[in-house]
């Protein structure tokens, strides 16, 4: 009977039309790990979101659908939510998945050799009700707790421990740093790390497949001008980002299209607040002068942000006043005003704060995350020069620039940051304005150590309130805050520019995160 | 081995230097090739205006704090859109000159160039004398890594050493040894040539009389080959010298081309024509095009330049 039923299968399979659907598409950076608790950077969550799957995901216009969890609820009183979980659900190996997957996973990504664990700072506890519920418990009412948790996704209790895998490993990598077992639309073929990635459809998905994929290869090409090449000839059907100054010339071509937008994304600079001396440059060991608001301030008032987005943005980003664009929830409208460009300000501020002839330091950036991250950085080290302080640039692989950022090794910094998950002014207070508290999972990306007493007094009840108007009351009140202290120095939001062969039909979400069960190739 | 100083017909008169030089073979042939004499122009021409550079380029694109990001992308000989600034080769993204840059670029390239070959050349002189005069042991062990330094291709070499080099140096002084770590990287690729022709020369002179009897009057062996050998391998060694300059420009140019050589603030035309490739497909062809052009003519005069020394300082290989 066994054997008769997979003969059907074998000659149903053969009888299909052979319609092979490969997509090759590439991309400026190789996802560094293929560990979802491990790096929280949008290519990596981005791309194992094909793969992996939250109790939550983001719709195509980002909003909350079910996904592993068929329903949620409020627990009483907002004193937590309880998931409902979806049955019959089955990993890539053919484990079932159930409740205590989900408490190790929450085990896992909450635990200090986690780099997602700021997304857990207001749970309190994890109950397993039975197989298929599960209660999560927040220290205070949390109603964006079900949205923020989108991107944390669900790995099997079985295959991670039994491959030693059972605690994300950021620096050494471990078995799940190239090997996946999800339960996504997508199953991992082949890793091969900074080269291809090669993705194969899941046939026992639980949910209905939209795409018609039956291979889909991922290869990170560096230089964009290339990826225009690649595009261009048709060996890649779809690149992310296309350079600004290429987008004109392929709307104009034959074979390709472009898709344009506005990414959740805010470019800014960020200091070192805590450290004592200055480590790069000219005046490296001389005491920090970026410790002084004033310095501060003058570095704000000396960038020419507009210039920048005329030249270098060709006209197509948006000057950003805070650490959320204006689409995004919580956006501050009372704080819209960024500093003016004023250099003679930010001389006399410098010289004001005892620095009359200026400093040197080292300024840190990526030159393959963000699109023209290394002119932008050029461009500010120039701006900088003009009032006297002059900026070593280093410019880094994204690989390199994290782990120099961890191991404070900057004097100032680019950073760009995309709330995933709760597309709240929230989640960058948590993640970068919060002082970084290890017990408390907060402040795990604000490397400068900023801190300020009234902001980590107010964060908690900015979570916790329910009425919209006195939540965005303390929005307001943290953002000035953040504001009058320069914290950090918010440049721009970029727009995203995807170019595909006009073959190709995708969507493209705010995050700018790259949905493979979304894509269809006619 | 027609040499220099023999080659040239040397009256008793009491002739000038420059008179003598005039007078010579080598001059003439010079004169009468009109290859030698173009690239012998364009090469001074770009060495010159290299050197020179500070008083000839309009601005100083190595100084962050003269520049204007609003001249960005302005195209050659036309008024910016906002500053109403003119460039004669336009300007590249950073708004700057991009003639200032060109001028500035060469010099790093023909800097890093030259030191290269230098280094390249003291060492494979070093290592062909030792090795054609002792032979033995030291000839096998030096001539078989030179050997296995020829089946690699030379730029993967530099790469090698260069990206070695850079994991050694602390980040903070990563910037300021770049380009002397890119020198040692190029001219570590490049001794094996020189070493070849040296030991050859070695080899051969070694055994004639008048080093026998350098030998018998008690010379050391260090004053042999520099003070009696050596000066036989000068000419092959020059002729060398030149080709591998035009190489060497070019290495350079390619490992900043990939982005593991000169750093971007300070661009050698390598790195101007990485960032110009950038702007390629969007029309901005002039930040691409003239260090482009620059380089071409650079490398090829020097090349040619080489060509036609080969062949009138060693009339045999005609």
């Amino acid at each position: 009977m066994l054997h008769r039923t997979s003969a059907l299968v074998l000659t149903a399979v053969l009888a299909t039309p052979a319609m092979a659907e490969e997509f090759q598409w590439a991309g400026r950076t190789d996802p560094q790990t293929m560990d979802p608790h491990a790096v929280s950077s949008a290519p990596v969550l981005g791309f194992l979101n094909n793969v992996y799957d939250g109790l939550v995901r983001m719709s195509k216009d980002m909003k909350v659908e079910p996904s592993l969890a068929e329903s949620w609820e409020p627990i009483g009183d907002g004193e937590g939510w309880r998931f409902t979980l979806r049955q019959g659900v089955t990993f890539h190996d053919g484990a079932a998945f159930d409740a205590d997957d989900v408490l190790f996973s929450y085990e896992r990504a909450s635990d200090e050799s986690a780099d997602v664990r700021s997304w857990f700072s207001p749970v309190t506890e994890v109950k397993v009700v039975d197989d298929f519920t599960i209660e999560f418990y927040t220290n205070a009412p949390n109603p964006l707790f079900p949205a923020s948790i989108a991107n944390w996704m669900i790995m099997d209790r079985g295959w991670t421990e039994a491959n030693n895998a059972a605690r994300p490993d950021k620096e050494n990598g471990n078995f799940a740093t190239l090997n996946v077992n999800g339960t996504g639309a997508f199953k991992l073929e082949d890793r091969q790390p900074g080269l291809t990635t090669t993705l194969v459809p899941n046939e026992n998905w639980w949910d209905e497949a939209e795409h018609n994929i039956t291979r889909a290869t991922f290869t990170p090409i560096q230089n964009p001008a290339t990826a225009v090449a690649a595009l261009l000839s048709g060996d890649v059907d779809f690149v992310e980002p296309v350079p600004i100054q290429d987008a004109a010339r392929l709307e104009a071509s034959d074979g390709v299209n472009i898709i344009r937008g506005i990414e959740t994304r805010t470019i800014m600079l960020g200091f070192a607040h805590e450290a004592d001396t200055l480590k790069y440059g000219a005046n490296a060991g001389d005491p920090n002068p970026f410790k002084d608001v004033r310095v501060r301030e003058a570095v704000a008032k000396a960038i020419n942000v507009d210039a920048i987005l005329q030249t270098i943005w060709r006209g197509s980003a948006e000057a950003a006043s805070q650490l959320v664009t204006p689409a995004l929830s919580g956006y501050s409208a009372a704080n819209a005003a960024r500093p003016s460009y004023d250099p003679d300000a930010a001389k006399a501020l410098l010289a004001d704060a005892g620095y009359p002839d200026g400093f040197g330091f080292g300024l840190k950036c990526p030159n393959d995350r963000y699109p023209n991250d290394e002119s932008v950085c050029q461009a500010i080290t120039g701006m900088l020069a003009q009032v006297g302080i002059s900026a070593e640039l280093d410019a880094m692989p994204v690989s390199n620039y994290w782990p120099e950022l961890r191991a404070d090794n900057f004097d100032m910094y680019l950073l760009g940051w995309s709330p995933g998950g709760s597309l709240d002014h929230e989640h960058p207070l948590r993640f970068l304005a919060s002082t970084p508290n290890e017990e408390k999972r907060l402040g795990s990306w604000n490397f400068g150590g900023y801190s300020n007493a009234r902001l980590d007094e107010l964060l908690p009840s900015i979570l916790s309130e329910i009425d919209p108007a006195a939540r965005q009351a303390m929005i307001d009140e943290v953002t000035a805050l953040y504001q009058s202290e320069h914290a950090y120095v918010p440049l721009y939001t970029q727009p995203l520019v995807w170019g595909t062969r006009d073959n190709i039909e995708l969507t493209q979400r705010p995050d700018n995160f790259f949905i493979l069960r979304w894509v269809t190739v006619n | 081995m027609a040499d220099l100083s023999t080659s040239a017909p040397t009256k008793p008169g009491r002739k000038g230097r420059w008179a003598r030089f005039a007078d010579s073979d080598f001059f003439y042939s010079f004169k009468r090739s009109p290859v030698a004499v173009v690239s012998f122009t364009v090469t001074m021409l770009l060495v010159l205006s290299a050197v020179f550079a500070p008083l000839i380029a309009p601005t100083n694109p190595f100084d962050p704090a003269s520049l204007n990001l609003m001249n960005g992308f302005t195209p050659p000989m036309e008024p910016n859109a906002f500053t109403q600034e003119s460039f004669l080769m336009g300007t590249d993204d950073q708004g700057r000159d991009v003639f200032s840059t060109i001028l500035y670029g060469m010099r790093i390239s023909l800097f890093v160039g030259a030191a290269a070959v230098l280094f390249a050349m003291v060492l494979g002189i070093f290592l062909g004398l030792v090795s054609g005069y002792f032979g033995g042991w030291t000839e096998t062990i030096i001539m078989r890594i030179a050997d296995v330094q020829l089946t690699f291709p030379s730029i993967l070499v530099a790469m090698l050493i260069f990206g070695i080099a850079k994991g050694f140096t602390p980040v903070e002084y990563r910037d300021q040894m770049a380009i002397w770590v890119l020198i040692i990287a190029i001219g570590l690729s490049d001794w094996v040539q020189f070493a070849r022709v040296v030991r050859g020369t070695t080899l051969v002179e070694k055994n004639k009389d008048y080093v026998a009897a350098a030998r018998l009057i008690g010379r050391s062996p260090w004053a042999i080959m520099i003070k009696h050998i050596l000066p036989n391998a000068l000419s092959p060694v020059l002729v060398i010298a030149t080709i591998s300059l035009a190489l060497a420009i070019i290495a350079e140019a390619t490992l900043s081309f990939l982005g593991v050589g000169a750093p971007p603030t300070q661009p050698s035309l390598g790195t101007l024509i990485r960032i110009g490739q950038g702007f390629l497909f969007s029309g901005e062809w002039w930040i691409l095009f003239f260090p482009a052009c620059t380089l071409l003519a650079l490398a090829l005069s020097v090349n040619l330049l080489g060509d036609w020394l080969r062949d009138a300082l060693n009339p045999r290989l005609k």
